[in-house]
């Protein structure tokens, strides 16, 4: 949790990893596209504050304990979900597998939500593994990857036949919140890799999943915007835009965040750290401190209150995975409450 | 003008398809070195995983922009990327995207380039808002790249012309303010991606790109 000005945060970081990117986990013969991976996810952390940039050694891996201090000491963060993500063709024992990041449930019960991950290309295989998962660790949600390499496949799409009984699947297991990220292969790869319209046309279809379009589309926002307005089920995760914008490009992360209060809306926004990307301490302190700048490129968009960032940074998460959240941590009601509270504030 | 200024120019006239730049402000452009006749160009992205698509389209519109000003040899390489042993193979043989890439396409690069200078065209016309009418009344190079980008899709861009069209050439009212909001978040994505590339080139090969 983390207070400020009399306001208390539930902090549920929707999107984090405990991975080993480290040379002994490289698969043999794929050296270059494993330590590419991993060197292009260190120069996104050169995005957040200086002093909070790691060596790459570290980088490629840190301990539990790193873990433990920079996410629940350090960071604020009361319950984080974990994202699976495999890569083996790059990755021997998988980037964070689910059987990695299920070491650390033990070591923080009650803390760590799992999730787990399927691909349509793995065929009956995959669904059985799915299952199992499900049976093994109760999982909730499941992170997809799109651009996956999978035997000479580049990627794929969540419209693909293939997928179907994936998705099926989630209803009948209950797996209800699958979290989206694009990259930047696809088949075929003369298409727009970044295409969210897929997703578009399964959230329709599947209207008992939610769908949590993590950095918001990135780099396709206007796409992104467009389909979420139209669609109930349809969630932005902000991993990226805080830890990549925020600090960066304080601007444009003012204009995006204005954007999506206007077109998605402070009650389906969730935050996200993408640790070890960027640790939660510096984007949860910087988020509450935030504020819709004055000027007039920005006049049009929606403001953001401490009720707001309270769902933002806990509370609209904690509803999609049944996380009781205690009565001191949610957002008041009542508007006279808001009246209040910039009353107390007086003027910045 | 000596040839190196002149390749130099030339590759300025090359953009990038998604975030509608020219790659020499970009930083693209790692290093260009001209012997005699030849020329040889290296070209870098921000990141390894840059979509090998744009990536392709890029280093072959470089190629072709350099083959305008020199004779000589011409060698253009995408450098440290994790599709470039293809990608540069291709190039340097002349051929296409789906010969680069063989059973992983489904046709050729034009639908995606196409797509994205209707993005791009949505977003410059954004900066532009005002009460004109005709395209004629338009100045200054957000207007000059709307008037590239129309003829490049096949929309009229002649100085009668509506000032304001959509994608497809239909003419847009100024208060369409459906039309409007869409632009200006097109223009937003465009540019916020812009920023994030140039942070993450900066990043990799630590100087500042213009």
């Amino acid at each position: 949790m983390y207070e400020k000005n009399g306001e208390k945060y539930f902090v549920l970081d929707s999107h984090l990893h405990f991975w080993d990117a480290s040379p002994a986990n490289w698969v043999p013969g794929a050296e270059e596209f494993a330590k590419g991976w991993i060197e292009c996810f260190h120069a996104y952390q050169g995005l957040g504050p200086a002093e909070t940039h790691w060596s790459i050694e570290h980088f490629q891996k840190y301990s539990v304990e790193d873990f433990e201090k920079d996410v629940f000491q350090d960071g604020h963060v009361d319950v984080a979900v974990f994202q699976s993500t495999y890569l083996k063709e790059w990755y021997t024992k998988g980037f964070n597998s689910i059987e990695q990041n299920a070491e650390l449930l033990d070591r923080f019960p009650g803390k760590l939500i799992l999730n787990g991950r399927w691909d349509p290309r793995e065929g009956e295989a995959g669904l059985e593994q799915l299952r199992a998962d499900h049976a093994k660790y109760g999982i909730q949600g499941v992170k997809l990857y799109t651009a996956e390499w999978y035997k000479g496949s580049r990627g794929w799409k969540l419209t693909d036949p293939e997928a179907v009984p994936f998705l099926d699947t989630c209803v009948e297991l209950g797996i209800k919140n699958l979290h989206v990220h694009k990259g930047p292969t696809i088949w075929p790869l003369d298409k727009d890799a970044f295409d969210v319209s897929d997703i578009d046309h399964v959230a329709t279809d599947y209207q008992d999943l939610n769908f949590i379009i993590e950095h918001v589309g990135l780099p396709r926002i206007e796409d992104f915007c467009f389909m979420a307005t139209q669609e109930r089920n349809v969630y932005a995760g902000l991993a990226v835009v805080i830890g990549g914008l925020m600090h960066a490009r304080p601007k444009f992360f003012a204009k995006v965040m204005g954007e999506l209060l206007f077109w998605v809306g402070e009650d389906k926004m969730l935050f996200g750290s993408d640790y070890a990307i960027w640790e939660p301490k510096w984007q949860v302190e910087g988020f509450v401190d935030w504020e819709m700048p004055d000027d007039s490129e920005c006049a049009d968009y929606p403001r953001l209150d401490a009720n707001g960032k309270k769902k933002i940074l806990g509370l609209n998460a904690a509803a999609l995975y049944g996380v009781d959240v205690p009565e001191e941590f949610q957002a008041a009601g009542e508007p006279a409450a808001q009246e209040d509270a910039q009353l107390v504030e007086g003027p910045a | 003008m000596n040839l190196r200024a002149r390749v130099f120019e030339a590759l300025g006239t090359v953009y990038d398809p998604e975030l509608d730049e020219p790659i020499t402000t970009l930083g693209f452009v790692g290093s260009c070195v001209v012997d005699g006749d030849d020329v040889s160009v290296r070209l870098r992205l921000p990141t390894p995983q840059c979509a090998p698509n744009f990536a392709f389209l890029m280093a072959a519109d470089a190629a072709a922009a350099v083959r305008t000003v020199s004779d000589g040899s011409v060698h253009v390489v995408l450098e440290d990327h994790y599709t470039g042993k293809e990608i540069n193979a291709a190039i340097n043989r002349g051929e296409g995207f789906s010969d680069a890439f063989p059973g992983e396409t489904a046709g050729d690069l034009r639908a995606l380039r196409m797509l994205f200078q209707r993005k791009a065209l949505l977003a410059r016309q954004s900066r532009l808002r005002s009460t004109a009418t005709k395209l004629g009344e338009l100045d200054g190079p957000d207007a000059e790249r709307c008037r590239e980008l129309r003829r490049a899709l096949g929309i009229d861009a002649s100085d009668d012309a509506p000032a304001f069209v959509t994608g497809d050439g239909d003419p847009v009212e100024a208060s369409d303010v459906r039309f409007w909001r869409m632009a200006s978040l097109t223009a937003l994505s465009l540019e916020t991606n812009g920023g994030m590339c140039r942070d993450l080139l900066k990043t990799r090969y630590g100087e500042v790109a213009a």
